[in-house]
Protein backbone atom coordinates (compact mmCIF):
# COMPACT_ATOMS: atom_id res chain seq x y z
CA UNK A 1 0.00 0.00 0.00
CA UNK A 2 2.69 2.48 1.09
CA UNK A 3 4.86 1.22 -1.75
CA UNK A 4 1.99 1.81 -4.20
CA UNK A 5 1.50 5.38 -2.97
CA UNK A 6 5.26 6.04 -3.20
CA UNK A 7 5.42 4.75 -6.78
CA UNK A 8 2.40 6.84 -7.77
CA UNK A 9 3.83 10.00 -6.21
CA UNK A 10 7.17 9.30 -7.87
CA UNK A 11 5.45 8.86 -11.25
CA UNK A 12 3.51 12.10 -10.76
CA UNK A 13 6.71 13.92 -9.76
CA UNK A 14 8.60 12.58 -12.81
CA UNK A 15 5.71 13.56 -15.11
CA UNK A 16 5.39 17.07 -13.64
CA UNK A 17 9.16 17.52 -13.84
CA UNK A 18 9.13 16.48 -17.48
CA UNK A 19 6.18 18.74 -18.32
CA UNK A 20 7.81 21.84 -16.89
CA UNK A 21 11.30 21.03 -18.11
CA UNK A 22 10.23 20.19 -21.67
CA UNK A 23 8.14 23.35 -21.99
CA UNK A 24 10.87 25.54 -20.52
CA UNK A 25 13.55 23.88 -22.66
CA UNK A 26 11.57 24.16 -25.90
CA UNK A 27 10.73 27.82 -25.24
CA UNK A 28 14.40 28.59 -24.49
CA UNK A 29 15.75 26.82 -27.57
CA UNK A 30 13.22 28.35 -29.93
CA UNK A 31 13.71 31.80 -28.38
CA UNK A 32 17.45 31.64 -29.13
CA UNK A 33 16.74 30.33 -32.62
CA UNK A 34 14.21 33.14 -33.16
CA UNK A 35 16.80 35.74 -32.13
CA UNK A 36 19.27 34.33 -34.67
CA UNK A 37 16.54 34.37 -37.33
CA UNK A 38 15.64 37.99 -36.46
CA UNK A 39 19.25 39.02 -36.96
CA UNK A 40 19.39 37.14 -40.27
CA UNK A 41 16.09 38.70 -41.36
CA UNK A 42 17.43 42.22 -40.75
CA UNK A 43 20.57 41.45 -42.74
CA UNK A 44 18.59 39.92 -45.61
CA UNK A 45 16.27 42.93 -45.62
CA UNK A 46 19.30 45.21 -45.83
CA UNK A 47 20.77 42.90 -48.52
CA UNK A 48 23.97 42.56 -46.49
CA UNK A 49 23.49 38.90 -45.53
CA UNK A 50 26.15 36.53 -46.80
CA UNK A 51 26.23 32.79 -47.26
CA UNK A 52 28.16 32.55 -43.97
CA UNK A 53 25.31 34.25 -42.08
CA UNK A 54 22.96 31.61 -43.36
CA UNK A 55 25.34 28.81 -42.39
CA UNK A 56 25.81 30.33 -38.93
CA UNK A 57 22.06 30.04 -38.30
CA UNK A 58 22.14 26.54 -39.77
CA UNK A 59 24.94 25.51 -37.41
CA UNK A 60 23.05 26.95 -34.44
CA UNK A 61 19.93 25.07 -35.50
CA UNK A 62 21.86 21.81 -36.01
CA UNK A 63 23.16 22.05 -32.45
CA UNK A 64 19.69 22.74 -31.05
CA UNK A 65 17.78 20.17 -33.08
CA UNK A 66 19.96 17.28 -31.89
CA UNK A 67 18.38 17.74 -28.44
CA UNK A 68 15.00 18.99 -29.59
CA UNK A 69 14.40 15.63 -31.28
CA UNK A 70 13.66 14.28 -27.77
CA UNK A 71 10.70 16.63 -27.31
CA UNK A 72 9.45 17.62 -30.76
CA UNK A 73 8.08 15.27 -33.45
CA UNK A 74 10.79 14.74 -36.04
CA UNK A 75 8.54 15.86 -38.90
CA UNK A 76 8.32 19.36 -37.41
CA UNK A 77 12.10 19.52 -37.20
CA UNK A 78 12.59 18.39 -40.79
CA UNK A 79 10.11 21.10 -41.82
CA UNK A 80 12.47 23.73 -40.35
CA UNK A 81 15.44 21.98 -42.02
CA UNK A 82 13.72 22.29 -45.38
CA UNK A 83 13.02 26.02 -45.13
CA UNK A 84 16.46 26.78 -43.67
CA UNK A 85 18.31 24.88 -46.38
CA UNK A 86 16.31 26.66 -49.04
CA UNK A 87 17.04 30.06 -47.46
CA UNK A 88 20.79 29.23 -47.39
CA UNK A 89 20.69 28.25 -51.07
CA UNK A 90 18.96 31.49 -52.01
CA UNK A 91 21.48 33.52 -50.00
CA UNK A 92 24.33 31.75 -51.78
CA UNK A 93 22.84 32.91 -55.11
CA UNK A 94 22.19 36.41 -53.75
CA UNK A 95 18.42 36.12 -54.19
CA UNK A 96 17.54 38.30 -51.20
CA UNK A 97 13.86 38.84 -52.07
CA UNK A 98 13.13 35.13 -52.13
CA UNK A 99 15.36 34.43 -49.11
CA UNK A 100 13.44 37.04 -47.13
CA UNK A 101 10.21 35.10 -47.63
CA UNK A 102 11.87 31.89 -46.42
CA UNK A 103 13.31 33.54 -43.31
CA UNK A 104 9.89 35.04 -42.61
CA UNK A 105 8.36 31.54 -42.72
CA UNK A 106 11.10 30.24 -40.42
CA UNK A 107 10.46 33.07 -37.96
CA UNK A 108 6.77 32.17 -37.85
CA UNK A 109 7.52 28.48 -37.32
CA UNK A 110 10.02 29.22 -34.54
CA UNK A 111 7.49 31.52 -32.88
CA UNK A 112 4.51 29.17 -33.14
CA UNK A 113 6.02 25.71 -32.73
CA UNK A 114 6.45 25.77 -28.91
CA UNK A 115 2.84 26.98 -28.61
CA UNK A 116 1.68 23.91 -30.55
CA UNK A 117 2.79 21.76 -27.60
CA UNK A 118 1.56 23.98 -24.77
CA UNK A 119 -1.62 23.26 -22.82
CA UNK A 120 -4.34 24.99 -24.77
CA UNK A 121 -7.85 23.89 -25.59
CA UNK A 122 -7.18 23.81 -29.35
CA UNK A 123 -4.11 21.63 -28.76
CA UNK A 124 -5.90 19.17 -26.46
CA UNK A 125 -8.72 18.46 -28.92
CA UNK B 1 4.47 16.56 -22.65
CA UNK B 2 1.63 17.83 -20.46
CA UNK B 3 -0.50 17.77 -23.58
CA UNK B 4 0.13 14.02 -23.99
CA UNK B 5 -0.85 13.54 -20.32
CA UNK B 6 -4.14 15.38 -20.78
CA UNK B 7 -4.96 13.67 -24.07
CA UNK B 8 -4.22 10.22 -22.63
CA UNK B 9 -6.39 11.00 -19.58
CA UNK B 10 -9.29 12.06 -21.81
CA UNK B 11 -9.03 8.90 -23.93
CA UNK B 12 -8.84 6.76 -20.78
CA UNK B 13 -11.95 8.34 -19.23
CA UNK B 14 -13.94 8.11 -22.49
CA UNK B 15 -12.97 4.46 -23.00
CA UNK B 16 -13.84 3.63 -19.40
CA UNK B 17 -17.22 5.30 -19.76
CA UNK B 18 -17.95 3.44 -22.99
CA UNK B 19 -16.91 0.11 -21.45
CA UNK B 20 -19.23 0.72 -18.50
CA UNK B 21 -22.07 1.60 -20.85
CA UNK B 22 -21.48 -1.53 -22.93
CA UNK B 23 -22.16 -3.69 -19.90
CA UNK B 24 -20.67 -6.97 -18.84
CA UNK B 25 -21.00 -8.64 -22.22
CA UNK B 26 -17.85 -6.85 -23.45
CA UNK B 27 -15.61 -7.61 -20.49
CA UNK B 28 -13.79 -10.89 -20.08
CA UNK B 29 -12.91 -11.45 -16.43
CA UNK B 30 -11.33 -8.04 -16.00
CA UNK B 31 -12.48 -4.91 -14.23
CA UNK B 32 -13.62 -2.31 -16.80
CA UNK B 33 -10.67 -0.03 -16.08
CA UNK B 34 -8.23 -2.94 -16.40
CA UNK B 35 -9.80 -3.81 -19.74
CA UNK B 36 -9.41 -0.19 -20.89
CA UNK B 37 -5.76 -0.23 -19.85
CA UNK B 38 -5.00 -3.45 -21.70
CA UNK B 39 -6.79 -2.02 -24.74
CA UNK B 40 -4.78 1.19 -24.75
CA UNK B 41 -1.35 0.23 -23.48
CA UNK B 42 -0.37 -1.97 -26.41
CA UNK B 43 -1.00 0.84 -28.89
CA UNK B 44 0.72 3.38 -26.67
CA UNK B 45 3.82 1.24 -26.61
CA UNK B 46 3.74 0.25 -30.30
CA UNK B 47 3.06 3.54 -32.06
CA UNK B 48 6.14 5.51 -30.87
CA UNK B 49 8.19 2.33 -31.20
CA UNK B 50 7.28 1.79 -34.86
CA UNK B 51 6.74 5.38 -36.01
CA UNK B 52 10.15 7.04 -35.95
CA UNK B 53 8.65 10.50 -36.48
CA UNK B 54 7.23 10.45 -32.95
CA UNK B 55 9.65 10.99 -30.06
CA UNK B 56 9.86 7.90 -27.88
CA UNK B 57 9.28 10.13 -24.86
CA UNK B 58 5.68 10.63 -26.01
CA UNK B 59 5.04 6.91 -25.58
CA UNK B 60 6.83 6.86 -22.23
CA UNK B 61 4.77 9.77 -20.92
CA UNK B 62 1.51 8.19 -22.12
CA UNK B 63 2.39 4.90 -20.39
CA UNK B 64 3.34 6.71 -17.15
CA UNK B 65 -0.02 8.52 -17.39
CA UNK B 66 -1.81 5.18 -17.68
CA UNK B 67 0.10 3.94 -14.63
CA UNK B 68 -0.89 7.05 -12.63
CA UNK B 69 -4.53 6.70 -13.71
CA UNK B 70 -4.51 3.02 -12.75
CA UNK B 71 -3.18 3.90 -9.31
CA UNK B 72 -5.70 6.73 -8.89
CA UNK B 73 -8.59 4.41 -9.78
CA UNK B 74 -7.20 1.79 -7.39
CA UNK B 75 -6.98 4.30 -4.51
CA UNK B 76 -10.45 5.65 -5.20
CA UNK B 77 -11.93 2.15 -5.22
CA UNK B 78 -10.15 1.30 -1.99
CA UNK B 79 -11.04 4.40 -0.02
CA UNK B 80 -14.40 5.47 -1.41
CA UNK B 81 -16.70 2.48 -1.80
CA UNK B 82 -19.41 4.29 -3.80
CA UNK B 83 -16.77 5.17 -6.39
CA UNK B 84 -16.05 1.47 -6.87
CA UNK B 85 -19.57 0.74 -8.09
CA UNK B 86 -19.41 3.73 -10.44
CA UNK B 87 -16.05 2.79 -11.96
CA UNK B 88 -16.16 -1.01 -11.88
CA UNK B 89 -19.89 -1.65 -11.64
CA UNK B 90 -21.78 -4.00 -9.33
CA UNK B 91 -22.62 -7.70 -9.61
CA UNK B 92 -25.96 -8.29 -11.33
CA UNK B 93 -28.24 -11.05 -10.06
CA UNK B 94 -29.73 -12.40 -13.28
CA UNK B 95 -31.35 -15.52 -11.81
CA UNK B 96 -33.18 -15.37 -8.52
CA UNK B 97 -35.83 -17.51 -6.86
CA UNK B 98 -38.47 -16.10 -9.23
CA UNK B 99 -36.51 -17.11 -12.29
CA UNK B 100 -34.65 -15.06 -14.88
CA UNK B 101 -34.46 -11.33 -14.15
CA UNK B 102 -35.06 -9.80 -17.55
CA UNK B 103 -34.36 -6.26 -16.34
CA UNK B 104 -30.86 -7.17 -15.17
CA UNK B 105 -30.15 -8.97 -18.44
CA UNK B 106 -31.24 -5.95 -20.46
CA UNK B 107 -29.19 -3.64 -18.24
CA UNK B 108 -26.07 -5.63 -19.09
CA UNK B 109 -26.88 -5.93 -22.80
CA UNK B 110 -27.35 -9.69 -22.55
CA UNK B 111 -30.09 -12.02 -23.67
CA UNK B 112 -31.21 -15.40 -22.38
CA UNK B 113 -29.00 -17.30 -24.83
CA UNK B 114 -25.95 -15.45 -23.43
CA UNK B 115 -27.06 -16.41 -19.93
CA UNK B 116 -27.53 -20.06 -20.89
CA UNK B 117 -24.09 -20.05 -22.53
CA UNK B 118 -22.47 -18.60 -19.38
CA UNK B 119 -24.27 -21.21 -17.30
CA UNK B 120 -23.06 -24.04 -19.50
CA UNK B 121 -19.47 -22.75 -19.20
CA UNK B 122 -19.94 -22.74 -15.42
CA UNK B 123 -21.28 -26.34 -15.55
CA UNK B 124 -25.05 -25.76 -15.25
CA UNK B 125 -27.22 -26.89 -18.10
CA UNK B 126 -30.69 -25.99 -16.80
CA UNK B 127 -31.88 -22.55 -15.72
CA UNK B 128 -33.33 -24.09 -12.55
CA UNK B 129 -30.08 -25.84 -11.58
CA UNK B 130 -29.22 -22.77 -9.49
CA UNK B 131 -30.95 -20.74 -6.79
CA UNK B 132 -29.09 -17.62 -7.77
CA UNK B 133 -26.97 -16.75 -10.78
CA UNK B 134 -25.04 -13.55 -11.08
CA UNK B 135 -22.62 -11.73 -13.32
CA UNK B 136 -19.73 -10.33 -11.33
CA UNK B 137 -18.47 -6.81 -12.02
CA UNK B 138 -15.68 -8.36 -14.12
CA UNK B 139 -18.21 -10.19 -16.34
CA UNK B 140 -17.65 -13.72 -15.00
CA UNK B 141 -20.63 -15.87 -14.01
CA UNK B 142 -21.14 -17.19 -10.46
CA UNK B 143 -24.00 -19.29 -9.10
CA UNK B 144 -25.41 -20.73 -5.93
CA UNK B 145 -26.26 -24.21 -7.12
CA UNK B 146 -29.09 -26.47 -6.04
CA UNK B 147 -28.29 -29.73 -4.32
CA UNK B 148 -29.92 -31.76 -7.08
CA UNK B 149 -29.59 -31.02 -10.75
CA UNK B 150 -32.85 -30.91 -12.70
CA UNK B 151 -32.18 -33.46 -15.43
CA UNK B 152 -29.61 -35.23 -17.52
CA UNK B 153 -30.93 -34.08 -20.87
CA UNK B 154 -29.75 -30.96 -22.68
CA UNK B 155 -32.39 -28.19 -22.79
CA UNK B 156 -33.03 -26.23 -25.97
CA UNK B 157 -33.96 -22.56 -25.93
CA UNK B 158 -37.32 -22.14 -27.65
CA UNK B 159 -38.28 -18.56 -26.78
CA UNK B 160 -35.79 -15.85 -25.83
CA UNK B 161 -37.40 -12.63 -24.55
CA UNK B 162 -40.41 -12.92 -26.84
CA UNK B 163 -38.47 -14.15 -29.86
CA UNK B 164 -39.02 -17.75 -30.97
CA UNK B 165 -36.09 -19.88 -32.11
CA UNK B 166 -37.70 -21.59 -35.09
CA UNK B 167 -34.83 -24.05 -35.59
CA UNK B 168 -35.07 -25.35 -32.02
CA UNK B 169 -38.87 -25.32 -32.12
CA UNK B 170 -38.80 -27.50 -35.24
CA UNK B 171 -36.15 -29.81 -33.78
CA UNK B 172 -38.22 -30.70 -30.71
CA UNK B 173 -41.54 -30.80 -32.52
CA UNK B 174 -42.92 -27.76 -30.76
CA UNK B 175 -43.61 -25.54 -33.74
CA UNK B 176 -46.87 -24.21 -35.14
CA UNK B 177 -50.08 -25.47 -33.59
CA UNK B 178 -48.36 -27.26 -30.67
CA UNK B 179 -46.72 -24.04 -29.50
CA UNK B 180 -49.90 -22.04 -30.06
CA UNK B 181 -51.92 -24.49 -27.95
CA UNK B 182 -49.27 -24.53 -25.25
CA UNK B 183 -49.21 -20.72 -25.01
CA UNK B 184 -53.02 -20.61 -24.99
CA UNK B 185 -53.02 -23.07 -22.11
CA UNK B 186 -50.56 -20.83 -20.24
CA UNK B 187 -52.65 -17.74 -21.12
CA UNK B 188 -49.59 -16.10 -22.65
CA UNK B 189 -48.70 -14.42 -25.92
CA UNK B 190 -45.30 -15.18 -27.40
CA UNK B 191 -44.06 -11.62 -26.79
CA UNK B 192 -44.86 -11.98 -23.06
CA UNK B 193 -42.59 -15.00 -22.62
CA UNK B 194 -39.23 -14.18 -21.06
CA UNK B 195 -37.83 -17.66 -21.53
CA UNK B 196 -38.97 -21.10 -22.56
CA UNK B 197 -36.68 -24.12 -22.77
CA UNK B 198 -37.41 -27.78 -23.18
CA UNK B 199 -35.17 -30.80 -22.76
CA UNK B 200 -35.25 -34.23 -24.33
CA UNK B 201 -37.45 -35.57 -21.54
CA UNK B 202 -40.13 -32.94 -22.25
CA UNK B 203 -39.32 -30.92 -19.14
CA UNK B 204 -40.26 -27.31 -19.90
CA UNK B 205 -38.88 -24.24 -18.14
CA UNK B 206 -41.42 -21.51 -18.77
CA UNK B 207 -41.43 -17.94 -17.49
CA UNK B 208 -43.90 -15.22 -18.37
CA UNK B 209 -42.93 -11.57 -18.01
CA UNK B 210 -43.52 -10.42 -14.42
CA UNK B 211 -44.27 -13.91 -13.13
CA UNK B 212 -42.43 -16.76 -11.39
CA UNK B 213 -41.00 -19.48 -13.57
CA UNK B 214 -42.85 -22.78 -13.94
CA UNK B 215 -41.64 -26.28 -14.58
CA UNK B 216 -44.08 -28.09 -16.86
CA UNK B 217 -44.18 -31.33 -18.74
CA UNK B 218 -44.78 -31.56 -22.47
CA UNK B 219 -44.36 -33.96 -25.31
CA UNK B 220 -41.33 -33.68 -27.51
CA UNK B 221 -40.03 -35.84 -30.28
CA UNK B 222 -36.78 -36.46 -28.38
CA UNK B 223 -34.43 -36.30 -31.35
CA UNK B 224 -31.46 -34.68 -29.58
Amino acid sequence: MVKGICYTLAAIAVSLGLFFFSQWYMNKQFEEFSQALDALYTKVEEKTASQEDGYAVKTLWAEKKSKLHIFVPHNDISYIDYWLNEACGLLRNGEYELALGNVEVLKEIAKNLPDAYSIRLENVF
Amino acid sequence: MALIFIRTTIIFVVLLLIMRLMGKSQIGEMQPFEFVISLVIAELACIPMADTSIPLLYGVIAIITIFILHQVVWFLELWFKPVKSVISGKPSVVINKNGVDEFQLKKNNLDVSDLIESMRVAGYFNLDDVYYGLYEANGSFSALEKEEKASTSLPLLLIDRGKPDNQNLGRCGFSGKVLEDFLKEQKAKIKDVVVMTVNGEGRIYFQKRGEYYKILQGEVNGQW
